[in-house]
């Protein structure tokens, strides 16, 4: 695997159905180790981008590389090379979540899939979860136990689709703080998400999606320089996304 | 205009809308044109073969045995209808049904209802009389497609009692398609899940259907969906006169069976009803019982669930 | 060489659910009944068949007759399978029709489908391992009713059953096996492609009704016998001679009614059963070797046309807009 190659790298990746345009020509390059918020409006298209750079939809046009690995003629490797955490993940309800665990592992076909499964689950702290079945499980923990599967088979880049919808506070903050700890351990980290405080705390950079058009993609610091405080960031999504989109 | 009538038409229009039910609908009307097509071909083919079989008769110089077809009345010309009432007409049913309330729940409009000034037995008698017009319209389809048969055909005279009686199959074929329309709102109302909703009525009519009639005379399921074969007396047991007696006042699709082919004049001669109770009291049963089901569904009806995920 | 381990993790993860959710218990005991309560009630009629003949019997021989006027009934225990075979064309596809539509819900309202597809594997992977948990599931709850059956057979008929008969319910259990996998095809592939997976099983039991049930209908309706109570020959007192001579002349009818009967699968699988299991008359104590001679053709179709539906399932592409669309 190429490791000098940005984790995530589009051209002209483009999605459209029919006459409606989903995603227009997107150019985006997003460096290893990132934290990558990615903002818009209800319907910007941002769900289509993770699911054409997942490789669970063929795009119209362009071309895409996750991981150093080609969208188009390298599939499988890209599969090797991800982990996804869709919104609104309700996993397999009649298994533990030891096994929906295993099972998404020996799917990713790593070696020490038993092992690996205990640690992920100590990482994330769900060891007592392990042998509860998911029917009974809350919001939160079925969030946690999603984003265990995602991480399982140590993947370069993580796919988040709105991880925070639907957590408390708490939830929120302890996954900022495991996002925080993959992605020391190197891991990239591309985030849907409407929550402007959270791209604030955690991103190393961010893009905004309207219409299907990215308009706007700069490092935090950027933003934190050029408006000069937190609440910057609400005045740069104010100014790139038309007032409608907003009150979407 | 009341609170039932407001739901009832609302209820009409969107079912109007619907693409599957324009497709079950279709399905029904292109079945219905079948069975005409059908009883008017095998009729003639009988025909055919008694002319051939005659002359065989004359030249063996033996007696001409009466024409079976002719024997029958007119109207047993249209005796598929009583099976597809039966197979597609009941399913018909069962998907208008449970589309009565499911479509309240997943488009998450049952709190918005519920917080409305209506009672519940409102929402219930708007749900039940939709079902009853929605229904009516294919019954009233089935009679439109069958009279003109009837009408156009040469050789087929009718007087003003088959008529009559023709129309009273048609009632007692809405009221068959009724029965598995109220099981449905009531097994959608009170599911966990829409697939439930679908299933229990999808049950209930396969099991009365299939498994009953091979219960009470030994009726296999292929003889249960042809109308004739359907109407096979019991084989001469201990064993089938005890569960003809305990089954047979259940056995909702042979007492419709039963009524229809003698409104059309082809029930065979002498041949008893499956169990102590009149056939007509079975149907009557049968709808009560399942009016009861679906209002208590309706009246019982969880308001506070709605949306996609419910 | 492709790594194929998903297939059996995925078809594993699929028995383990049936198994847990007890899906699996309540289909086969829902088969096993509708098989059972038609067996039975067919080995009571021929019970009473049996002693009409025996009372008959003992009445000629007390009048000191000879026995020639009175047809002894025949006792092929196999033959008693025809409403069993009956109850799987009709519930047994419900069943599978059922089956389908779990296997594709379980993962598509879950978000499992999506995360299944982001793994290393191809869909086709995915789809063979579903497409073979739904044929292991048919097979094994139609293991447990032909087990039954068989018992009931040996113990119920009263002539009890030996190899060749066993075989023979072998041999309709593949077949059956094949044609309940057509039907759980039909049943996964429309509730996975279909905008939701209700509307799926909506279609697909509009299929199975006019597939499984109006088709075969339609057919066994024309049937020139089935017009009159009885028998139209049989009321009209007709020779067999003569039965053949008149039918001669309704050959294009003939055909055009078979040709409806053929385009149904079931009747495939009906004829193939019924053959090798000797309900038929015609086939009644025959060979296995002529009966396949005579019925491979419904074979090959029963085969082609379950490998057909699994292709075609196969083949299509899984639309990813549709993933997160609720059961």
């Amino acid at each position: 695997m190429q490791t000098d190659t940005p984790a995530v790298s589009t051209r002209g990746l483009t999605l459209n159905y029919g006459e409606f345009t989903a995603l227009q020509p997107l150019d985006l390059d997003i460096g290893r180790g990132e934290i990558f918020g990615f903002l818009g409006h209800n319907g910007a298209g941002k769900t289509t981008t993770i699911r054409l750079l997942t490789t669970l939809m063929d795009p119209s046009g362009g071309t895409a590389s996750v991981a150093g690995c080609d969208l188009a003629h390298n599939r499988i490797a890209l599969r090797r090379a991800i982990g996804y955490l869709p919104e609104n993940v309700r996993l397999y309800d009649t298994l533990t979540t030891r096994e929906n665990l295993r099972f998404f592992a020996a799917l990713s076909r790593i070696e020490d899939a038993r092992d690996r499964v205990e640690e992920v689950m100590e990482f994330l702290g769900i060891t007592d979860l392990a042998d509860r079945r998911i029917a009974t499980f809350s919001k939160g923990m079925r969030q946690r136990v999603g984003l265990a599967q995602a991480i399982v088979h140590r993947p370069q880049v993580l796919f988040l689709d709105e991880p925070t919808s639907g957590l408390d506070p708490m939830g929120v903050r302890q996954l900022r703080e495991v996002l925080e700890r993959l992605n020391g351990q190197g891991m990239t980290i591309f985030m849907n998400t409407h929550l402007l405080s959270e791209v604030a705390r955690s991103c190393s950079s961010i893009g905004v999606l309207s219409h299907g058009q990215l308009v706007f993609h700069d490092t935090i610091e950027t933003v934190n320089a050029r408006y000069g405080s937190e609440e910057a960031l609400e005045e740069l999504y104010l100014s790139v996304v038309p007032d409608r989109e907003v009150a979407a | 205009m009341t609170p039932s009538t407001i739901l009832r038409r609302h209820a009409l229009a969107a079912l109007a809308r619907e693409r599957t039910i324009a497709l079950v609908a279709a399905l029904f009307a292109a079945l219905v044109l079948v069975s005409a097509y059908l009883g008017w071909s095998a009729t003639s083919t009988v025909d055919a073969i008694y002319a051939s079989a005659t002359h065989w008769f004359e030249a063996n110089g033996k007696p001409v045995p009466p024409n079976p077809v002719t024997q029958g009345s007119p109207l047993a010309l249209l005796r598929n209808l009583t099976i597809y009432i039966s197979l597609i007409g009941a399913f018909s049913a069962i998907v208008i049904g449970y589309r009565m309330v499911e479509t309240d729940r997943r488009a998450g409009v049952l709190p918005l209802i519920g917080a409305r000034p209506l009672e519940r037995l409102d929402y219930a008698r708007g749900k039940v009389s939709a079902l009853a017009l929605a229904v009516g319209g294919l019954a009233a389809l089935a009679g439109v497609v069958g009279a003109a048969t009837l009408a156009i055909l040469p050789s087929v005279h009718l007087g003003p009692g088959d008529w009559a009686r023709l129309a009273a199959f048609f009632s007692l074929g809405w009221l068959y398609m009724m029965i598995f329309g109220l099981i449905a709102i009531g097994a959608s109302a009170r599911a966990r899940s829409e697939t439930v909703g679908l299933m229990v009525p999808t049950v209930v009519w396969l099991v009365l259907t299939f498994v009953w009639p091979a219960l009470t005379g030994n009726i296999l399921p292929t003889a249960a969906i042809n109308p004739i074969s359907a109407l096979a007396p019991a084989p001469q047991s201990a064993i089938f006169d005890l569960s003809a007696n305990l089954l047979g006042p259940f056995s909702l699709a042979e007492a419709y069976k039963y009524l229809g082919a003698e409104l059309m004049g082809y029930l065979p001669d002498g041949l008893p009803p499956r169990g102590p109770v009149p056939p007509l009291v079975v149907m009557m049963l049968f709808a009560a019982g399942s009016g009861l089901y679906a209002l208590r569904g309706c009246l019982k009806l969880d308001m506070t669930k709605g949306g996609p995920d419910a | 060489m492709p790594d194929l381990s998903a297939i059996p993790t995925i078809a594993l993860k699929d028995a383990r659910i049936a198994l847990r959710d007890r899906f699996l218990l309540a289909a086969t005991l829902a088969l096993v009944a509708a098989a059972l309560i038609s067996l039975i009630t067919g080995t009571v009629a021929m019970r009473t068949d049996v002693a009409t003949y025996m009372a008959a019997k003992q009445q000629l021989l007390a009048l000191g007759k000879s026995l020639g006027s009175i047809a002894a009934p025949e006792f092929y225990p196999l033959k008693l399978m025809r409403g069993t075979i009956e109850q799987i064309e009709i519930m047994g596809a419900v069943i599978a029709l059922i089956a389908g539509y779990r296997a594709a819900v379980e993962e598509r309202g879950r978000q499992t489908l999506a995360l299944i597809l982001t793994r290393p594997l191809s869909n086709w992977q995915f789809l063979t391992a579903k497409l073979l948990g739904g044929a292991g599931l048919m097979a094994t709850a139609l293991a447990f009713v032909f087990a039954l059956c068989a018992v009931v057979l040996a113990l119920g008929s009263g002539i009890g059953i030996g190899a060749n008969d066993l075989l023979r319910l072998a041999i309709t259990w593949g077949a059956s096996t094949l044609y309940l996998s057509a039907i759980f095809a039909v049943g996964f592939g429309l509730s996975l492609w279909l905008k939701s997976p209700a509307s799926g099983l909506l279609y697909a039991f509009a299929l199975w009704l006019l597939v499984v049930l109006v088709a075969p209908q339609i057919g066994d309706t024309m049937d020139p016998d089935n017009q009159v109570a009885g028998g139209v020959f049989a009321q009209l007192s007709i020779p067999k001679a003569e039965q053949t001579r008149i039918k001669q002349g309704f050959a294009t009818y003939e055909t055009i009614r078979n040709g409806i009967e053929v385009s149904s699968v079931t009747k495939h699988y009906e004829r193939f059963t019924f053959a090798v299991l000797g309900i038929k008359d015609i086939y009644t104590g025959k060979a296995l070797g002529p009966i396949w001679a005579d019925k491979k053709g419904d074979a090959w179709f029963l085969i082609l046309f379950t490998l057909g539906l699994g292709g075609l399932v196969l083949l299509r592409p899984i639309r990813a807009d549709r993933l997160t669309k609720e059961t």
